[in-house]
């Protein structure tokens, strides 16, 4: 129980941010602004930290009981802290991404504070040491999205919000009555003790696999499975960092964070394999990835599109972690990063086109790229990483999972990457041949929906720095990717410690 | 002649309080209801309970009775005021299909109660009287469900309390009678507050509803 | 099974605790004649001294963790009366203390600047507050069935008094339903007290649960007793009155109510049941099945409601529901499942208590602030009343039951008991509970988001009232991950064998 602290003050520095703004006044923007910013550098600084503590062999944990055999346990490992480092960096991109396009919109003090919850729910999910807390963080991660997603407060957003909560709460509920069983069956589970489970004799393998399927049932709801992807394209009428948010870090990837816990740290590894899991997550995953690149590529505006990219990339997640062997895992939890920067990237850079040009379909993105060149330079390597070229961190999580095909015996799932490749490039190339090739209104062709000029460069600097930023962070984590503290090199380490005992 | 002395004031409320609750004219229900109370405190004595006689008769018969007539809009200040119109008849007319439906749970309850005290030793000095609480529980209960007008209703829940207070009394044994006392003392009491409630409710909404037409929740089905 | 309600003890009081006993019980009704007698139309001095009795309810905790559970036998000529204090009584005096303390907090300011009543009603206002909160006080204290007759019904004619005080028509129809169905309730009960009476001669709780011996006159009785209880506690099919009451009465009268009240007659209940019919398993089923009907009809009534209030006082009736399927899981279950499921009720009513009473708090501001009774009235508060609007969203969060709410930890621990138990209809009502609850809950907040609606004219209420309202609502919020300490209380001294 060395040094609980640091743990704790990571979740308190976005927990206790968000009754800070509430009660700011409205108008107080100078102030929310450094709020932000300084919470979200002061979390970054902690996370690196903890990852250089990590891999010094250093302990950190801080628990206390809630219940008689119920643990409220923070706790620091590898898999955790790629997650934490994510939600932190991007905390800090999507922020100063935020400030700008919410720029003299109302209600930025109620968005302000949400987001800051939203942050704080996803730090503790990475921090969870036992299931009880990663439950408790999870719904809240629901709660402190709605008011997100609902933000603009039409009708459309307000029936988005509907269906959001309907899909969520069902899923937390499920995701509950499975951990309660859990409990139940073997008491408390903290992450990692997968002993617990595999001691169980062969009697309890059905129940097993039912608790799973459980389980799997509530967290696929966030990670956006087929066919429990009903909300997410629809919760694409919230305003753009939030949209980033939801896809790149928070819930969907609190979904598919929450099933690398339940396999390799409840489970693990080889008792998932035993009973035949694994297959039915590659069989649900390659089903995802390719029904939803067929409806991406059905898709006539830009969100909605990228939103079926997300359903489809997050299930590489699932796919890797479903390959046994180090070399999946590698690649499913390196794509949780790569996954998280690319379409961050991505999204910003809709934003970008929404708010400078009132762009929302595809059919009217002809020649931006002349007028906005860095952002459409943004999302030409967010998209070239989607399809796996190389250098982009793309490359490296479809490499790994080549080879972790291969390891796993299951060759054919080779030929799944290459016709969701296939099907990616389709539904980006083309966006890319307009941005670039196309004759448009800059060119004196048609004019843009609704223009604007926000800024000294091609859009204010608020909205532009970030993309650059994670586009940027997209490549070096791909041209790097064999450098200490990069998140293969994290992944790496989560896997040896699988593998190896 | 000792068991008609026993039998008559047992059977003495039974009647009074069937007149009570199946009067039409509320003004002499009201009456008949302090004469019933006046011989339940005759019941008292003669069960040997002096104080619960003095306190049925001043709780029972004077203070409830005057709530009773304040609630039908006579007090001794201003004399005998004719009662208004609205509390001279019943919203609902009493059919024989009515009564016979509703006298069926209370008929079931009745049944009940009486497999359960089957089960006592049966009261050595008075069963007389255990038997006409019992009456005046089913009576009561079944006026209470049949009436919608809220002072019947008061009257019926009065009656249906003294057939419980009754009931109690020779149910106790020797030692635990200063318990029951007790209990049926807080029960007198919470009588009387509930009717003395009641009536000042019913004249409030009296006060507030529109002069000529009924009151509206006199014609309203409670509960 | 009376271990746990501390009835089986031997300690005799110390003159200490008892004398801090009668203060607990008293003090509010004394600073209620004051405050009948004074009107005052700033909370402040009372609250100081009614702090007091907060302070004296602590030292009691002090001497009864030290000295166990104290047990009281008044004798007044041949009656006796017994009282005692155990960890669970202590975690219900202290409830009923706060929450009285934060209603006489909210209802100046209430009275004044919000209802401008006149007239007699806000002097009898304090009064009668007091009186409730000796009366709750006496039925959490009651170990006999003398006491807590007297307990029910002073409490109960306590409660319709206050439902009456705005004297507005539709509150007194209202409150002349409820007078008539508390007093059939009471009457009810008091001839289950006479059949007990009858079969074994005695009154004590304790005594009682040596001497009686299943049979007719037992099952007679308890039904009769549970009739009268459950209907005032407004449980399932007995229920219809309750909304109606609410929605005329005065706020904070109403947070008093659904807090409080109604848990006094299921607190009664549950404590009847479990002396005198420990083992009857099959008649609990029957009483667990009305929970989960009035956990799926409340749920449904409250989500169809039109008003805001209406909403509240139903999901009175849903939450209530919960609270019932404690039955099943302490009656006739085994030890191990008995330990989980009787922290989880006892958490589960603190916890709505606290929630609820925040909600109405949350709800009475919302109203008048908006000046609209209806659901649809609040479009747009989000922006103009974000502090009233959170106190109602971290009150409705415990009330669904999320985390990291106490209503979240009491729906694990009752979901725990009712898997060991292996009763698996539990774990089905409880899902639907908590999916019903996040519908009728998540429909009042998506009216608040309604951002296109133009200003109609609104008043900010006074930020006592919202600061109260969020108070409670905070601690019904963070009792979640600090329940250890509630169930700390529950367990001093003979809560657990």
């Amino acid at each position: 129980m060395s040094q609980g602290w640091l743990p704790l003050i990571t979740l308190a520095t976005s927990l206790l941010v968000a009754p800070l703004i509430l009660l700011l006044p409205e108008r107080a923007w100078r102030a929310r602004a450094v709020l932000n910013l300084s919470a979200a550098l002061l979390k970054l600084l902690l996370v690196g930290l903890m990852v250089v503590g990590l891999y010094q062999g250093r302990e950190f944990a801080f628990g206390f009981t809630v219940v008689p055999g119920v643990e409220f346990l923070l706790r620091v490992d590898a898999l955790g802290m790629m997650f934490a480092g994510l939600s932190s960096l991007l905390w800090l991109a999507t922020t100063v991404y935020a400030i700008g396009y919410l720029e003299d919109s109302p209600n930025r003090k109620r968005f302000f504070a949400f987001f800051s919850l939203c942050v704080a729910s996803t730090t503790g999910i990475a921090l969870a040491g036992n299931f009880f807390t990663f439950l408790l963080f999870y719904e809240l991660l629901t709660l402190s999205t709605y008011p997100l997603v609902v933000h603009r407060g039409h009708s459309a957003a307000l029936a988005a919000g509907t269906v959001y909560l309907r899909y969520t709460l069902s899923g937390g509920l499920v995701l509950l009555l499975g951990v309660v069983a859990l409990h139940a069956l073997v008491g408390d589970v903290t992450f990692g003790e997968r002993e617990m489970l595999r001691d169980l004799g062969p009697e309890y393998h059905s129940l097993l696999i039912g608790l799973f399927l459980v389980l799997l049932l509530g967290l696929g709801v966030k990670a956006a499975l087929v066919p429990l992807h009903g909300w997410l394209p629809r919760a694409m009428v919230a305003p753009a960092p939030v949209s980033a948010l939801l896809h790149a870090v928070a819930v969907v990837k609190a979904g598919a964070f929450g099933i690398v816990r339940l396999v390799y740290d409840v489970y693990g590894i080889q008792l998932t394999f035993e009973l035949g899991l694994l297959t039915l997550l590659t069989a649900l995953s390659v089903f995802t990835i390719l029904y939803a690149s067929l409806r991406a590529l059905a898709q006539q505006e830009l969100k909605p599109r990228l939103a079926y990219s997300t359903i489809s990339q997050v299930s590489y997640i699932v796919l890797g972690i479903s390959l046994f062997g180090p070399f999946g895992t590698i690649a499913g939890l390196a794509h949780i990063m790569h996954q998280g920067l690319m379409k961050v990237t991505l999204f910003y850079c809709a934003g970008n086109y929404a708010e400078e040009l009132g762009i929302h379909r595809i059919d009217e993105m002809n020649g931006a790229g002349r007028r906005m060149p860095l952002t459409s330079l943004a999302f030409t390597v967010g998209a070239l990483g989607m399809i796996g070229l190389p250098p982009v961190a793309g490359f490296i999580s479809k490499w790994y999972l080549g080879v972790g095909a291969v390891q796993a015996g299951m060759p054919w799932v080779i030929g799944v990457l290459v016709a969701s490749s296939l099907l990616n490039a389709a539904y980006f190339l083309p966006i890319l041949h307009r941005l670039w090739f196309r004759a448009g209104p800059e060119h004196g062709k048609g004019q843009w929906p609704e223009e604007r000029r926000l800024g000294r460069f091609e859009t204010s600097g608020w909205l532009l720095w970030p993309t650059l930023a994670t586009a940027v962070f997209s490549l070096l984590a791909g041209l790097l990717a064999g450098v200490p503290f990069s998140p293969l090199d994290l992944a790496t380490l989560v896997a040896t410690e699988e593998y190896l005992p | 002649m000792s068991s008609l002395f026993d039998v008559l004031p047992a059977t003495l409320p039974v009647l009074l309080a069937v007149l009570v609750l199946l009067d039409r004219r509320l003004l002499r229900a009201c009456s008949l209801f302090v004469l019933f109370a006046l011989t339940v405190a005759l019941t008292w004595w003669r069960l040997g309970f002096i104080w619960l006689a003095l306190l049925e008769t001043l709780l029972g018969a004077v203070l409830t009775g005057a709530f009773l007539f304040h609630a039908l809009g006579i007090s001794p200040a201003r004399g005998a005021s004719p009662a208004r119109p609205s509390h001279g008849q019943d919203p609902v007319p009493l059919i024989w299909r009515r009564t016979l439906i509703h006298l069926i749970p209370v008929l079931a309850l009745m049944g009940m109660l009486a497999a359960a005290l089957a089960s006592l030793p049966a009261s050595d000095s008075s069963p007389a009287v255990r038997w006409s609480g019992l009456v005046l529980v089913g009576l009561g209960l079944w006026a209470f469900a049949l009436h919608t007008h809220l002072l019947r209703r008061l009257l019926a829940f009065n009656i249906t309390g003294t057939g419980i207070f009754l009931l109690l009394m020779t149910l106790v044994g020797e030692t635990t009678t200063a318990a029951g006392q007790g209990l049926v003392i807080t029960g007198l009491a919470v009588a009387l507050l509930g009717t003395a409630l009641g009536a000042l409710l019913i004249r409030r909404l009296d006060a507030l509803a529109p002069s000529q037409q009924p009151s509206p929740v006199n014609g309203r089905q409670v509960s | 099974m009376i271990e746990r309600l501390g009835l089986v003890t031997t300690q005799l009081p110390t003159t200490g605790s008892s004398m801090m006993t009668l203060l607990v019980v008293l003090l509010p009704l004394l600073l209620g004649m004051l405050g009948g007698a004074w009107r005052p139309w700033r909370g402040w001095p009372g609250l100081v001294v009614a702090l007091l009795s907060l302070l004296a309810l602590v030292w009691l905790t002090q001497q009864i963790a030290t000295h166990g559970t104290q047990a009281w036998v008044l004798d007044l000529g041949t009656l006796t009366l017994h009282w005692r204090a155990n960890g669970l009584t202590l975690l219900l005096l202290l409830l009923t203390q706060l929450l009285v303390l934060a209603s006489a907090a909210y209802a100046p300011a209430y009275l004044c600047d919000a209802v401008q009543a006149r007239g007699r009603g806000p002097a009898w206002l304090w009064p009668l507050m007091g009186l409730l909160a000796t009366s709750l006080s006496l039925i959490w204290l009651a170990a006999d069935l003398l006491s807590l007759y007297i307990g029910l019904e002073l409490m109960g004619l306590t409660a319709v008094g206050l439902m009456l005080l705005p004297g507005r028509e539709e509150a007194l129809a209202a409150g002349m339903r409820y007078l008539l169905l508390a007093l059939i309730g009471s009457l009810a009960f008091l001839l289950g007290v006479a059949l007990l009476l009858g079969g074994w001669g005695r009154l004590d709780l304790a005594g009682l649960a040596e001497a009686v011996e299943p049979g007719p006159l037992l099952w007679v009785a308890m039904a009769l007793l549970s009739a009268g209880l459950l209907l005032k506690a407004a449980a399932f099919p007995l229920h219809a009155w309750l909304a109606p009451v609410h929605g005329s009465a005065w706020t904070p009268v109403s947070a008093l109510h659904a807090a409080l009240v109604i848990k006094a007659s299921f607190f009664i209940a549950l404590q009847l049941w479990l002396v005198l019919a420990p083992r009857a398993a099959m008649a609990a089923w029957l009483v667990g099945g009305m929970g989960a009907a009035a956990v799926v009809w409340g749920g449904l009534l409250a989500w169809r409601a039109d008003k805001l209030k209406d909403v509240v006082a139903w999901s009175t009736v849903s939450q209530l529901g919960y609270l019932l399927i404690a039955f099943p899981l302490l009656i006739g279950t085994s030890q191990a499942v008995v330990s989980i499921a009787w922290g989880g009720v006892w958490l589960q009513l603190l916890a709505h208590s606290l929630a609820k009473a925040a909600m109405f708090l949350a709800v009475g501001n919302l109203m008048l602030a908006t000046g609209e009774s209806r659901v649809s009235g609040l479009a747009g508060a989000s922006r103009r009343f974000p502090l009233s609007l959170l106190s109602f969203g971290i009150a409705a969060i415990s009330l669904v039951g999320l985390p990291p709410s106490a209503g979240f930890t009491a729906k694990w621990l009752l979901l725990h008991a009712s898997l060991a138990a292996g009763q698996w209809p539990w774990l089905v009502v409880l899902a639907l509970g908590t999916l019903l609850s996040a519908a009728y809950m998540f429909r009042v907040f998506r009216y608040s988001f309604v951002e296109d609606v133009e200003l109609q004219d609104y008043r900010p209420v006074p930020l006592r009232m919202d600061l109260i309202a969020m108070a409670l609502a905070l601690a019904s919020l963070l009792l979640g991950l600090t329940a250890s300490w509630p169930l700390a209380i529950l367990a001093i001294a003979g809560g657990v064998p």
